[in-house]
């Protein structure tokens, strides 16, 4: 099964519901087989994003090309896209079988065409002996397949996936993460990925847009968000544990108005450093621990250091900022 | 000790609840049978006692075959109304009960209050009739079914719509996606959904439709017009009562409903509740 890969155009996208404008303009060119995550925290308007690309709402101004052609005012079906919702949306009362093949019913494809398009995509996806099952049968994960199972038969230009792992759990969603990118590899179709999950952007995307209050904060691959964030925003949403950011006087003695590090680039000392302060708490996970120091210059800052070893709640400890790895906003 | 007393408490209350539910459901339709297969001599008496001798196929077949086969007809008329305006409920209702939950409109605040009148206010018989007249409608069966329909729609309408409520938008998003105008999604996606509160619609309206009484007698006059329940007459006159074939008849008119009832009797509880939890 290969989809054909389209590139998606947005010029000076923007939605508004009454007088609230969600989306404030957007203009975003997404390259024919790219996996482009949209992420940002929620309200931020990328779930509003993916409905205007996907027809479900329609844009108050601004132009959408899928394949070079404009289809801002098209109907959903007409736009080449497929969809996996967050919550799969299968049909309660229908099999597997007739879940996948429902869209091609609709279009009174012949019988034969829908059933080697179904086994194609079952097989795609390790679906073959659930086929005959309705889907309160089904776990999340398998659910989570026959979504994906019944936009793949769509032959779409472009797949829209709006938060398809955030009902599973953590353990599925790390293998489901890694099957997504293996599939997308597969079809080499153009996928649109809408999160709220910064790990997932980081793991999954070729294109992370991050999305802030309706607007566009940053576009750029997972390495070069987390090397060079143009704002405290992307700098604060990508990375885990967050980057530290201080503002205020101490950011204004440094020369900025924000200044920015992040945890795994201060290194800790017991002995001496730039900054001194008290150990409130620390987080041991094993192959990493994270330390939240209180220091008297810089407020609160969090560290993040490889292994087990490190000095106990309530002692003296220093830090300094690793050589060109602090930002300055 | 204590579960030994639940336990015969138990028991008590459960023979107690059995044997009202005797006197209330079984015992009269017992009476009605004893009775439907007396003579007329001692049916005219109405005592409940064991019939001296059983006239059963000699009441059935005269009953029947009264005025010229009129209960056979009744029931031909009855049944086509019933369904027709069952069905009618079921799709209009479930199609006003979609849009009212689905789109947003200013109107819809105006046809929810109507539809909350057509719960409210009570039916007028004679301006009913004089619309019926000027429409053709008057003495026909599909003007019975549209009035039937009428009556019934509010009631329809309020269910589904409540019920509608309960399934996630995305799935008529996913139709939509999958190319589904709106007639595609609201039966290949939306009706099947709703055949909890379907069933749960079709036996309250069809048992009440089957059983009704005064809306035939008003609306549709003329010995080829009879429903079952207007047989009645039938045997029953100022003068002269045959009460042995008026409780023949009235057993054969409680038949299909009965069955009606048990056929779907589970999925109405279901339909009651459904909604209720999340399945």
């Amino acid at each position: 099964m290969t989809a054909s890969s389209s590139s998606v155009v947005l010029k000076n996208l923007a939605k508004s519901f009454g007088a609230v404008d969600i989306i404030k303009g957007i203009d975003l060119v997404i390259e024919p087989g790219e996996f482009c995550v949209f992420v940002g925290p929620s309200g931020c308007g990328k779930s509003t994003l993916l409905r205007l690309i996907s027809g479900l709402e329609e844009a108050t101004s601004g132009t959408i090309e899928i394949a070079g052609r404009v289809v801002t005012d098209a109907e959903p079906s007409e736009r080449g896209i497929a969809m996996v919702f967050q919550s799969y949306a299968l049909y309660p009362h229908l099999t597997v079988r007739q879940n996948i093949g429902f869209g091609l019913s609709l279009a009174k494809r012949p019988k034969a065409e829908i059933e080697a398009k179904v086994q194609a995509a079952a097989s795609v996806l390790q679906l073959g002996p659930l086929l005959d099952r309705k889907p309160k049968a089904l776990s999340g994960g398998q659910r989570q397949r026959v979504a994906i199972g019944r936009a793949m038969v769509r032959d779409p230009a472009v797949f829209l996936l709006d938060e398809p792992l955030s009902n599973l759990d953590a353990a599925l969603r790390a293998q489901m993460r890694i099957e997504l990118t293996d599939l997308h590899k597969k079809l080499g179709a153009t996928m649109i990925y809408v999160t709220h999950d910064q790990v997932e952007a980081m793991t999954m995307a070729d294109k992370i847009v991050v999305l802030n209050a309706g607007r566009i904060e940053q576009v750029g691959s997972p390495m070069e968000l987390y090397n060079h964030p143009v704002s405290p925003f992307v700098a604060g949403f990508i990375g885990s544990p967050k980057m530290n950011l201080i503002t205020g006087p101490a950011a204004a003695a440094l020369g900025c108005t924000t200044y920015g590090i992040r945890p795994e680039h201060l290194d800790l000392s017991t002995t001496e450093g730039q900054w001194q302060g008290r150990i409130r708490h620390v987080e041991r996970l094993g192959a990493e621990s994270v330390l939240y120091l209180q220091t008297e210059a810089m407020g609160e800052l969090v560290i993040r250091l490889p292994g087990q070893d490190c000095p106990a709640p309530g002692s003296i400890a220093f830090v300094t900022p690793r050589a060109g790895r602090s930002f300055r906003f | 000790m204590s579960t030994s007393f639940s336990r015969a408490r138990r028991r008590n209350m459960g023979i107690a609840a059995t044997a009202v539910a005797f006197v209330v459901f079984i015992l009269p339709f017992l009476f009605t049978f004893l009775m439907a297969v007396k003579t007329k001599k001692e049916a005219a008496l109405f005592l409940f006692s064991w019939p001296s001798e059983w006239h059963f196929w000699a009441n059935l077949t005269e009953v029947i075959k009264a005025r010229n086969y009129m209960l056979l007809l009744a029931y031909f008329n009855s049944t086509v109304i019933t369904v027709a305006a069952v069905a009618g409920l079921v799709v209009f209702g479930a199609m006003v009960g979609y849009v009212l939950q689905r789109r947003p409109s200013g109107w819809n605040r105006v046809i929810y209050a109507g539809v909350l009148m057509g719960l409210m206010v009570p039916p007028a018989v004679v301006p009913t009739i004089w619309v019926l007249q000027g429409l053709g409608l008057f003495k026909t069966i599909h003007g019975m079914v549209l009035i039937q329909v009428a009556y019934g729609l509010a009631f329809s309408v309020l269910l589904y719509r409540s019920f509608i409520g309960t399934i996630p938008r995305d799935l008529d998003e996913a139709a939509i996606i999958d190319g589904a105008k709106p007639l595609a999604i609201f039966f290949k996606v939306i009706l099947p959904l709703l055949k909890p509160v379907t069933v749960t619609l079709i036996v309250v309206q069809s048992i009440a439709i089957f059983n009704d009484f005064t809306n035939p007698l008003y609306y549709l006059p003329g010995k080829d017009n009879v429903t079952v329940q207007l047989t009645l007459f039938n045997f029953q006159s100022q003068f002269q009562s045959q009460f042995n074939l008026l409780f023949m008849n009235i057993l054969l008119v409680t038949i299909p409903p009965l069955l009606v009832f048990i056929f779907f009797n589970r999925q109405i509880v279901a339909g009651m509740t459904a909604g209720a939890v999340k399945g």
